[in-house]
Formats: structure tokens, sequence, C-alpha cells
């Protein structure tokens, strides 16, 4: 949480968005299937900070993609409560942005780069010239400049990914939720993209919840990682990670806290 | 000296078939009622050119073909995202569509001619009847399989139902319409002939119909290499224009 | 249970107007007859045969026409399929006959053979070739490459290396071919019938219509719905799905 501290906020007004969770849950449960009764995840509770990056980890199968489909709306919980800025989620909103690992799927291929990251805005900014102007920031700050005009399935995965973000960032979120984004992408394309959303996040302080399998990249980028066990699907540790920001691909990955966080992570994943 | 040896091999066939037909006729080997020789068809047809008589013919034809297949393209669009983004519609509409649409149009103009007498609107409405199949069945596949995640990002975006129309569902179906629409001009083609024949409507299949029945070979062959003609010309106008409404698509731009 | 009624909602509320508006006089009966009429008729000509008699000359004429057109079809797609000099040669003058529509080559099939079975099935013929054409060349171009190589080793003659392994290998694929072939050959032949040729039941059709039987010719229509219906409900099994892109890229 130290970036955000140090960050550009007035003191009293982090105060005052703290008092608040952005996103609170409890006693969350999914039962899937009215015949099966087969539970997905039991009884998650937690809350997320104002402007907080959390990470959840866990293995295939312990519920992840499904309790990121439910803060986004898409999906609703058996039983329990989640509260979004002290409302209730009741379906799909602007406000809540997701990222989706399959960008291949998740973009419009018949749209250009430009079209796709202009497709949240086509009723809600009215004029065209704005428009142009949000969509042309958002693709020199997603470096797509030379992509611009090019559609999604001419590009390399790791560019599509940033389209999708790009997209995902036109629409002015309050929260954004990210399902694995970097899964199916190359080792050295994820660092990259990893090191690309941090500085993102730093700057915008739009409240994350990111999901992978992949522990160090829960400990790199979070501030808090949340650990998820399988059959059924429930929160079995809170991490504060703790380490400074910015953080470095070598130096952070390199640091003692960041491997006593990971012997810590792969021991509980081993366990369960 | 490439493009020489891509040229070659298919105009030395056609070249070849040209003189075949050409040595048949000149020894008599096939009665010339039945194949006319290849400069008398030739003839035939430059001379439909010099006196204008064959655009009368050509336009009539055509005309015809594209309006039923227009139709039959507006209608099939239409009931094709009603079946295939509502389970209501498909629930109603499919069984009985089911049920037509292996009827051979053909089988259309006799009730088509009860309802419209032996006229334009009756040619236009069985090239509808036909043409219509591909168009719709391609339809209902393309808005039926529109990806999930498409409908997902069209939810959290907020989209209206009339956007989610034009701006996912309807460019994703495109494919799908597009290839329909190119097998029902095909057809439209075909049943604007045989419609013709079956009418006496003006037109190439008409045309074709009188030459055979006054057996005049020459004017035959020159129907029946001109419907090849226009064939061939609508088949390619559409390849180009499908693939520039889809250039976004991969390997085929 | 819930969808079989709707499907059927369409069909019964279509019929009950017709036949209300018949019955009390709103629509021309001469013209257009009412269901019941249209079901008695069907009926009668169940029962003396006569309808069953012209099905078997328009399914003899669409089976020839569909055996000729496949042997012509299988031959010369397997030599495009071999040779890709044959298919570069050919390929261009192949689609421009392809693009004749089959239909217009019914006055110079009166021309050759005069009204009958025979110009009947070379207008059939004609039309099945093309489908089984394509499905053949495609099938052949995918043999796989090991197997000609064997062929190559025993120095199999054209005709050897054709039956016993080029075709075999392929009969799959072809047999796709075939079976949309064999819904082309019926519609082909019923236009026909319709258009020239006066025999089978497309001139049973058109007979009904001209003598002003409309209940009859309603009847031969359902039947031929009923015979597109059951063939199509039998190519289903094999009919490939024409999934946008997928198959194709």
């Amino acid at each position: 949480m130290a970036y955000v501290e140090a960050g550009k906020t007035r003191p009293g007004e982090m105060a005052a968005r703290s008092s608040t969770p952005a996103l609170s849950l409890r006693d969350v449960s999914v039962v899937f299937g009215a015949a099966t009764n087969r539970p997905v995840l039991t009884d998650i509770s937690f809350d997320v900070r104002e402007g907080e990056f959390l990470c959840i980890v866990g293995p295939s199968g312990c519920g992840k993609t499904t309790l990121l489909r439910m803060l986004a709306g898409l999906h609703a919980p058996t039983s329990g409560a989640i509260e979004f800025g002290g409302k209730p989620i009741r379906g799909p909103s602007r406000e809540r942005a997701i990222v989706f690992q399959d960008y291949n799927n998740a973009l419009l291929p018949w749209r250009t780069v430009a079209d796709n990251i202009a497709l949240p805005l086509e009723r809600h900014v009215a004029s065209r010239a704005e428009r142009d102007e949000r969509v042309a920031a958002l693709i020199s700050k997603m470096k797509l400049e030379h992509a611009a005009r090019q559609f999604p399935p001419q590009l390399s995965g790791g560019m599509q990914q940033r389209v999708q973000i790009a997209r995902c960032l036109a629409q002015r979120p309050r929260m954004m939720l990210m399902d694995e984004p970097f899964g199916a992408l190359d080792a050295i394309t994820r660092q990259t993209l990893q090191d690309e959303l941090m500085a993102l996040s730093a700057e915008q302080r739009t409240t994350t919840v990111f999901i992978t399998h992949d522990l160090e990249e829960a400990i790199y980028l979070g501030d808090r990682v949340f650990v998820l066990a399988a059959n059924p699907g429930r929160l079995i540790e809170t991490i504060e990670v703790g380490l400074p920001r910015p953080r470095n691909q070598l130096t952070t990955r390199e640091d003692q806290k960041f491997l006593a966080h990971r012997h810590r992570l792969f021991g509980l994943l081993q366990g369960h | 000296m490439k493009t020489i040896m891509r040229f070659l091999p298919p105009v030395l066939f056609a070249a070849g078939l040209l003189a075949l037909w050409y040595v048949a006729t000149d020894l008599r080997l096939v009665s010339p009622v039945f194949l006319p020789t290849p400069a008398r068809t030739f003839d035939e047809i430059a001379s439909r050119f010099a006196d204008g008589s064959i655009w009368a013919s050509i336009g009539a034809t055509v005309w015809r073909m594209v309006l039923g297949w227009l139709l039959a393209s507006l209608v099939g669009v239409a009931l094709g995202a009603a079946i295939g983004l509502t389970p209501l519609a498909r629930d109603l509409l499919e069984p009985t569509l089911e049920f037509l649409r292996p009827l051979p149009a053909s089988a259309m103009i006799p009730v088509a001619i009860l309802f419209f007498g032996l006229s334009e609107e009756m040619a236009v409405s069985v090239i509808a009847f036909g043409s219509i199949w591909p168009v719709l069945m391609s339809s209902i596949f393309g808005f039926g399989s529109v990806r999930v995640r498409l409908r997902e990002v069209s939810s959290l975006l907020g989209l209206t139902r009339w956007e989610f129309l034009r701006k996912i569902a309807a460019p994703s179906a495109m494919p799908d319409i597009l290839s329909g629409m190119r097998s029902g001009l095909a057809i439209s083609l075909i049943l604007a002939v045989v419609t013709e024949m079956q009418a006496s409507l003006p037109g190439l299949g008409r045309d074709i119909f009188l030459a055979q029945r006054s057996f005049r070979g020459a004017e035959l062959y020159a129907g029946l290499i001109m419907l090849g003609v226009i064939g061939v010309l609508i088949n390619h106008g559409l390849q180009l224009a499908e693939r520039r409404l889809l250039r976004w698509r991969p390997g085929r731009a | 249970m819930r969808r079989l009624w709707r499907g059927a909602l369409i069909p019964f509320l279509v019929l009950a107007a017709w036949e209300l508006s018949a019955r009390t006089g709103a629509l021309a009966y001469e013209s257009l007859s009412h269901p019941s009429a249209i079901a008695r008729a069907g009926l009668a000509v169940l029962l003396d045969g006569s309808i069953l008699r012209s099905t078997w000359e328009t399914c003899q004429s669409a089976l020839l026409g569909l055996a000729v057109g496949a042997a012509f079809g299988i031959l010369l797609g397997a030599i495009l399929g071999l040779s890709s000099l044959a298919a570069r040669m050919a390929g261009p003058t192949f689609d421009a006959l392809r693009a004749i529509p089959s239909v217009a080559l019914m006055p110079l099939g009166l021309l050759m053979f005069g009204w009958g079975l025979s110009m009947e099935v070379s207008v059939v013929a004609y039309a099945c070739c093309w489908p089984i054409l394509v499905s053949t060349w495609a099938a052949v171009r995918g043999v796989e490459p090991r197997l000609l190589e064997v062929a190559d080793a025993l120095e199999m003659s054209f005709a050897d290396r054709l039956f016993k392994i080029v075709l075999p290998a392929a009969f799959a694929r072809i047999n796709v071919g075939v079976r949309v072939a064999l819904g082309v050959a019926l519609v082909v032949a019923v236009t026909v019938e319709i258009a020239v040729n006066p025999r089978g039941l497309g001139y049973a059709l058109v007979l009904a219509q001209q003598s002003l039987k409309p209940d009859l010719m309603f009847a031969q229509i359902v039947w031929l719905a009923l015979i597109g219906f059951l063939l199509n409900a039998l190519l289903r099994t094999v009919e490939t799905p024409r999934a946008n892109g997928g198959g194709e890229t």
C-alpha cells in the first residue's frame, strides 16, 4: 500500500475513502447445478480497499473465475452478499471492467484496434472529437501506435491483450477485474505487460482484482494476495505483500520477503 | 515468364476443347443440329451484341434474378437473426421451415401461377422462395453462434439490444450471411431461367427455349455461353465484395 | 413437449384459417381449395397408386442421373486431384462450365434426346457431376502421400493406382459429395419435369394446376415436401456443419 499513501491523493480524501471498502463480500457461496448441488465457492468473505491491487491465486477448479464473474455481475451468488461502493451488485455495470484471458474472443475481430477501443465510448461520449482524442490517448498509453489501424487477428497475443486493456480503460471503470490476463502469453511478453500494468495502476489508482494461477505473478503485482483452495473453493490465506514500489523484475524477485512469500504460498498450494 | 506459365496451361486446355469442337463439327462427327460450329455460335453472339438485342435479354434475366435474390436475402437475414437470437422464434418457426426447405423451388411455380398468373411477380416470388434457404440457414447459424464472450462484453458495456444487433451480432454473422447469399445467387439464376421458360417471360432462358423449339442450335449455344458468363461474373463479383467486407479475416485479405 | 407444441402452432393456425376462409366463402374455393379437400385428394391418389407411379418415374431419373453424374464426377475429380498440371489446365474451364445453370441445358437435352427418360437423366447427371467432382478433387488431394509412394514403389498402372489406392482412401469424403448430389438430383429431376418433360411427379403437378385441380396440386406438393424432408433427415447424419471459418482456415 506504500505507493498509494505516497501518491498524489490528499490524506483527508484517502481516509474518507478507506472508511467504506471499495468492494465487500459477506458469506458468498455458489452452487452449480440444482440437481448435482456441487459447491463451487463456500463462505467467501473479504473487503477490498479503495485503490488496492488485490491478487487471487489458487489451483484450477477452485472457483477463481466464478468469483471474478460474480464481481463483474455476470453471475449471481447462490447465497451471501456482494457490495460494490456500498451498493449490492445486481448485474454488469460500466463501473467494473473485466479483462478476459481469451483476448482473441473478447475483441471484435472486424473492428480495427482504434475502433475496438472506441466501442465503450460510442453512446456515452457524444462528441466525435473528444472520442478520437480519448482513443488516441489510450493508444499511446498502451503503446499501440503502430497497430491502431490493424485488425486484432493480425496482431500478436501481447498486442491484442493491450488492446483489451485499453478498451477497458476507455470505459473509465472504478474497478478493474482481470481474469488471468497474461496466462496465454509467453514469459517475456508477460513480464513486459506486468510492468506496464503496474505503472498504469500506480498512475490511475483504479481498484484492481487480479486472478492468476502463477504465485510469483501474484506476489510481484499485488498489495495483498488471497489464496483459494479447491473442492469446495474457499479462502484459506491472506498475505500482505509489503514489498516496496516501484518493483523490479530482477531485484524484487530476489528480495528475501518475496522469496519468503513464495515459499509460503507454494507450501499452501501443495498442501491442498 | 512466371505469368505466362500460370496462364498458359488453362488457355491451352480451353483452346484444345475449342479445337475439338471445331474438328467434331467440321468433320460432321455430330449432327449440326445438336452441335453447331464454333464459328456460327460466336457469330450469333457477335450479331446479337451488334444489334443490341442481347442486352434486353440479359437485362431482363439479371433484373429478375437480382430482385428475387435481394428479396430473399432481406427476408432471410431478418428471419435468420430472429431465429438465431431468440429461442421463442426458433421454436415457433423452425419446424415449419424444416418442412418447407427440402421442397424443390420449382414445385412452387404452379402455386405461384395460381396466385400471380404468368407474371413477373410469379417469377420473382419463386426465385425468392428458392434462394432464401441458403441465406436463411447460414444466417440462423451465424446469429446463433455469436461468441459467448462477445455477448458478455456487450452486457458489461451496457449495449442496448439494437446496439448488440448492429455492432456485435450482425458483423459476427457477416461471413455466414455472405456465403449464404452467394449460394442463393446461383440458385436465383437457375430459377430465373426456369420461370422464364415456364411463363414465357423475356430473357435468356426463353431465348434458348425458343431456339430449341425452332432447332436453331447456334442460338441455343450462344444463350448457354452467355448464361455461363453471367454465372462466372456474378460469382466473381460477390467474391470480391466478400473479400472487401471481410478484410479483417486473417489469411483472406 | 413445449417446443413441439410451439412448432405446431403456426402450421395449425395457417391450416385452420385456410379451411375456415374457404368454407365461409371468403376465399375463392375453386382456385385455392382447402386443407380437408387436399387431404382427400392426396388419399385418393395414394390409394389408386398414381402418385406412387409418378414418384417412381421421378426417382428413376434422379438415381440414373446421379449414377452417370457420379461416374463422370469421380473420374474427372480423381484426375484433377492426382495431377496438379491437369488441375491448373482444366480448373478455369470447369469453373466456367459449372457456372452454366443446369436447367439451361434442358433445351439442349431436348434437342439431343427428345422428351423422355434420357434427356432428364442427362440434365440431372450434369447437375450432379459438379458437387461430386469438387468433393472427389478435394478428397484425392487429401490422400496420404505415403500411400501414393507405396503405389510408386509397386510400379502400379494408373488404373490400379486409382482403383486400389486413391479411391478407397478418398471414399469417405467422396461419399459426402455423392450425398449432397442426391438432394440435387431430386430437385433437378422435378424441375425438368415441371418445365419440359412430361413424366413423373413434376409433370403431374403441372397437369393438376393446368386442369384446375388445386386440391390435387397441393396434395402433390405436400407429398414432395415429405419426400424431401425424409431425404434430408437421411442426409443430415453425414452433412458437415458449415461453421464459419472453422473448417476452412
